[in-house]
């Protein structure tokens, strides 16, 4: 009798570790399931230098001291995608993996973008080991309205603006790629042509 | 007086959850300053010394936990840490700054809610359970089932709950920007 219960406890015990584990394994489920779902395209504000025209060209400062210009033909007729970040912004943080990725498999030229004391960012770089050019300067920010973080625009190789908006993943970042490749400036402007081309 | 099995529990339990609460803030030591500070309790020049002071509090509350000499303390130690975060929580809760990381550690960064305050009540509980001393009865060979499986089932528990909180909390504000 005693040994039938020494079982059945043990046993119990173990169904209900194996429920509990389930429980785990379906809220990562959720989480999972909540980022695919995440609306995808970024989000383009009414602000901002207009799409399909020539991209503002502006001055700034790598982290060694020596001027860029952002902006123009590109020499190599490369595309061209500045993000624009903060070394307190975690989002941003998130997608410095992404945005190496993407400068290694696509060809793009990425830029990191920002401003304020250079000794900060060159702090911010070491830490997170970022291998990408970063360049800071206000005016950059200011000639593309980045006023929201991470924000991003894709210049094409001959320096016109193709795409912009807010990056809050990489399905955003990819989105901004997506709109070059089909011709439109935002998800909105996407959906506009789909509604028209259905009615 | 309460039962040892009881005891144990709640000895193994919180040790476990001061021990990965340090072990997160110990890797991510800026993420914990930067919620200490999004608390706006102290002045900003104190967060970095205070952050690390709170996670050796921890290392201490969970090692002393385990060893039976200094468990009186260390749950002393565990229930004013607990204090001292519930009580941020509740300030900033009144304040209805909701939105910032509560800096418990995890992957997921979660939210302010209530029932960080409810969990926090629930951790109390237990650090008072181990603080109070004396066995009821001795130790049976079936006692390790209950203690293993317990101990298992509230580890999986923890970490559901903290996935639920954080996903909630994503449900809530969909797309927010940094």
């Amino acid at each position: 009798m005693n040994d039938a219960l020494w079982i059945s406890n043990a046993l119990l015990w173990l169904a209900v570790v194996a429920l509990a584990a389930v429980v785990v394994a379906l809220v990562r489920q959720i989480g999972v399931l909540h980022e695919r779902l995440r609306p995808v395209g970024a989000l383009a504000l009414a602000s901002g230098p207009e799409v399909g025209a020539a991209a503002p060209r502006a001055e700034a400062v790598d982290l060694a001291g020596t001027p860029v210009a952002i902006g123009g033909p590109d020499p190599d007729g490369r595309d061209l995608l500045l993000f624009f970040l903060s070394p307190t912004c975690p989002v941003c943080k998130a997608l410095l993996p992404a945005l190496a990725s993407l400068a290694r498999e696509s060809g793009l030229r990425v830029v990191l973008a920002s401003d304020g004391p250079r000794e900060e960012h060159a702090a911010f770089v070491a830490r997170e080991r970022i291998a990408l050019p970063y360049v800071l300067g206000t005016a950059l920010g200011l000639a593309y309205r980045a006023s929201k973080l991470p924000w991003a625009a894709l210049l094409d190789g001959a320096g016109v603006l193709r795409a912009q908006g807010l990056v809050n993943t990489r399905e955003h970042l990819e989105s901004l790629l997506e709109a070059k490749a089909r011709g439109v400036a935002s998800i909105q402007e996407y959906l506009e042509r789909e509604r028209k081309g259905a009615a | 007086m309460i039962d040892p099995v009881a005891a144990w529990l709640a000895r193994l339990a919180l040790a476990g959850v001061f021990a990965s609460a340090a072990l997160h803030k110990g890797r991510d030591l800026d993420a914990f300053a930067a919620a200490v500070a999004a608390h706006r309790l102290v002045p900003e020049a104190t967060v970095g010394a205070l952050a690390r002071a709170l996670a050796l509090c921890e290392i201490a509350a969970a090692v002393g936990l385990l060893v039976p000499a200094s468990t009186p303390l260390a749950a002393g130690v565990a229930g004013a840490l607990l204090a001292l975060y519930t009580g941020a929580i509740a300030i900033n809760l009144a304040r209805g700054r909701r939105a910032i990381d509560c800096g418990c550690g995890g992957p997921a960064r979660v939210p302010l809610s209530g029932w960080l305050v409810a969990r926090n009540a629930l951790l109390v509980a237990a650090a008072l359970a181990c603080a109070g001393g004396g066995a009821a009865r001795p130790l049976a060979a079936v006692d390790a089932i209950t203690i293993g499986g317990g101990v298992a089932v509230l580890a999986l528990l923890w970490i559901a709950a903290h996935g639920l909180l954080a996903s909630a909390a994503s449900f809530a504000r969909p797309a927010e920007a940094a």
